[in-house]
């Protein structure tokens, strides 16, 4: 997803590249426990607190990395603060797999809606549901991804789950809402010859970004949160079940040196534009593929006010000499 | 654009301080001191909040300008005098609430749609004059930070007039018939608290709206129109 491709200028000249990341050498003798990383000023620590018991199936934190030939990938998902302490499980999700056949990677990032009562489920359920539809069209030689398509086919999962869970033919749309209504991002970055794309689709707010590994800024993909000719800000969002007739699209290459991010808004909201604090972190833990606790453990970072879930999910194209 | 600290939701207490609130001056203060008290054993809520608290009579004087409870220790006071100018209070959230939306932006905030939570005993004495600057405050084309207004009456207040004043029918309400008004003014402020409270959580969601607890003691007002 070069810059031509999106329709805009590219950044100035490359800068030096940020300094190191990833975590501290384990060796010698203070092998203190990673500290959260504070930006700015920190949240409110404490020690996290179980979710609700039958909420066992979905873990704090969770993360992933592999690589393929031709791409790295990472992702880590996070309890937020708020969650942690009001005894809530984490309701974002992320799932990514590899399409075999074409070695393109397949991913979802999903934002359960807190006012569903079973959102967490509803989000991990719509990422394999859209996982599972991208890699059947991918098997049929799809030219395209349909999004609207894979959102319906997401869309028809929650209400199974409904149906199930409520015991009833055909429950209302409305239902289905009230218990498993997220987000969804999804989408993937294929192989063809020796050109690498990405083609992303959304349902709802959260986010993608290309960074510029060279010049440490961020391009987002989709729109932002701003209110149209106010300086206010709104997260208002029409989230799964509901499945828009031509779902918000983003489509093109991705090439050095440029790294693909995919993420809820715990993690959009705090970047922003990407030109503070955050951005900077990021752009610095990013530079090249981190070890998966290590992302999750930069994600984990502390900010007060930015208490939501978080999930980050990040694909590069891997150097020729890497393979 | 500066990065952001922080997703904001600006919150004004705009309380009736006419004459006819004297009996009820103890109820207000405590109503107002457990507000805070409210606010501050949240943390977590009251780090996304900015809260304002105004009295109006005559004309609106300022209690608390726009802070962060976590670090707020005073506690303000609400003071009983004048009539009841439901102008004064339109005309000044239309001047305060762009200015101070624009001093969070420069403070490097951003910021969801103000709220204002209106306590009123009784109907305006300023006639219908109070309808020109309340419809150029919520009208959204012409105040881009046009606040969602909550108006609870009591006392002497009426329906249509909680209707008229708040931004969404389901907004007003109205004390019980009957009901006892220092009772009633407690209600409010707990109500204020659980609904600032469950709103703050809400924020930097997936799905973030603003939450409004109908106040015990207290019917909607759209009720007591249509009947």
């Amino acid at each position: 997803m070069t810059p031509d491709h999106r329709g805009a200028p590219g950044p100035g000249s490359p800068t030096a590249p940020p300094g190191p990341a990833g975590p501290p050498p384990a060796t010698g003798p203070d092998r203190v426990p990673w500290q959260r990383i504070a930006v700015d000023v920190p949240g409110l620590e404490f020690e996290a607190r179980p979710p609700s018991q039958y909420a066992f199936d979905f873990p704090d934190s969770e993360c992933e990395g592999w690589s393929t030939d031709r791409l790295t990938l990472r992702f880590a998902s996070v309890r937020g603060a708020k969650h942690r302490y009001y005894r809530q499980p984490r309701q974002d999700a992320v799932r990514a797999a590899v399409h075999e056949a074409t070695g393109s990677i397949v991913f979802a990032v999903a934002d359960g809606v807190s006012s569903a009562a079973e959102s967490h489920q509803g989000a991990v359920e719509a990422c394999r549901a859209a996982v599972e539809r991208i890699l059947h069209l991918l098997d049929r030689g799809a030219q395209r991804l349909d999004g609207a398509d894979v959102a319906a086919h997401a869309a028809e999962r929650l209400r199974e789950l409904a149906r199930w869970r409520l015991g009833v033919a055909l429950p209302q749309a409305a239902e289905v809402a009230r218990l498993y209504a997220t987000t969804l991002v999804a989408g993937a970055v294929r192989t063809a010859g020796d050109v690498l794309e990405a083609e992303l689709f959304r349902v709802g707010d959260s986010g993608a970004w290309l960074l510029d590994r060279a010049g440490g800024g961020y391009r987002p993909l989709f729109g932002g949160k701003a209110v149209p000719g106010t300086p206010l800000v709104s997260n208002a969002v029409s989230p799964l079940p509901l499945v828009p007739d031509r779902p918000e699209t983003a489509v093109g290459r991705l090439a050095e040196p440029w790294t693909l991010l995919v993420g809820t808004d715990g993690f959009g909201d705090p970047l922003g534009e990407g030109d503070g604090r955050v951005g900077e972190l990021f752009a610095r833990q990013l530079a090249s593929p981190p070890p998966p606790l290590w992302l999750g453990h930069v994600l984990d970072f502390t900010r007060e006010t930015f208490d939501d879930d978080r999930t980050l999910l990040a694909v590069w194209p891997r150097a020729e000499g890497a393979r | 654009m500066a990065e952001t600290r922080g997703v904001l939701l600006p919150a004004y207490v705009v309380a009736d301080e006419s004459g006819s609130m004297a009996p009820y001056q103890r109820e207000l203060a405590d109503g107002v001191a457990s507000l805070c008290e409210g606010l501050r054993a949240e943390p977590m809520v009251a780090a996304k909040l900015r809260l304002a608290v105004l009295g109006f009579s005559d004309d609106v004087q300022v209690r608390l300008a726009v802070a962060d409870m976590r670090t707020e220790t005073a506690v303000p006071r609400l003071v009983i005098r004048g009539v009841t100018n439901y102008r004064a209070v339109f005309e000044d959230l239309l001047q305060r609430i762009p200015g101070d939306v624009k001093w969070l932006c420069g403070e490097g905030y951003r910021v969801h749609r103000p709220v204002v939570f209106l306590l009123s005993d009784g109907q305006p004495t300023d006639g219908s004059s109070w309808h020109a600057p309340h419809a150029e405050l919520t009208d959204r084309d012409r105040t881009p930070t046009a606040p969602n207004i909550i108006a609870c009456g009591i006392g002497d207040a009426r329906a249509r007039t909680m209707v008229d004043v708040a931004t969404r029918p389901e907004f007003a309400f109205l004390a019980k018939s009957g009901t006892d008004v220092g009772r009633a003014i407690s209600e409010f402020f707990h109500s204020l608290t659980m609904s600032l409270v469950a709103s703050g959580h809400a924020l930097n969601s997936a799905h973030p709206q603003l939450v409004v607890n109908r106040p015990d003691q207290f019917t909607m007002a759209i009720d007591e129109v249509g009947r």
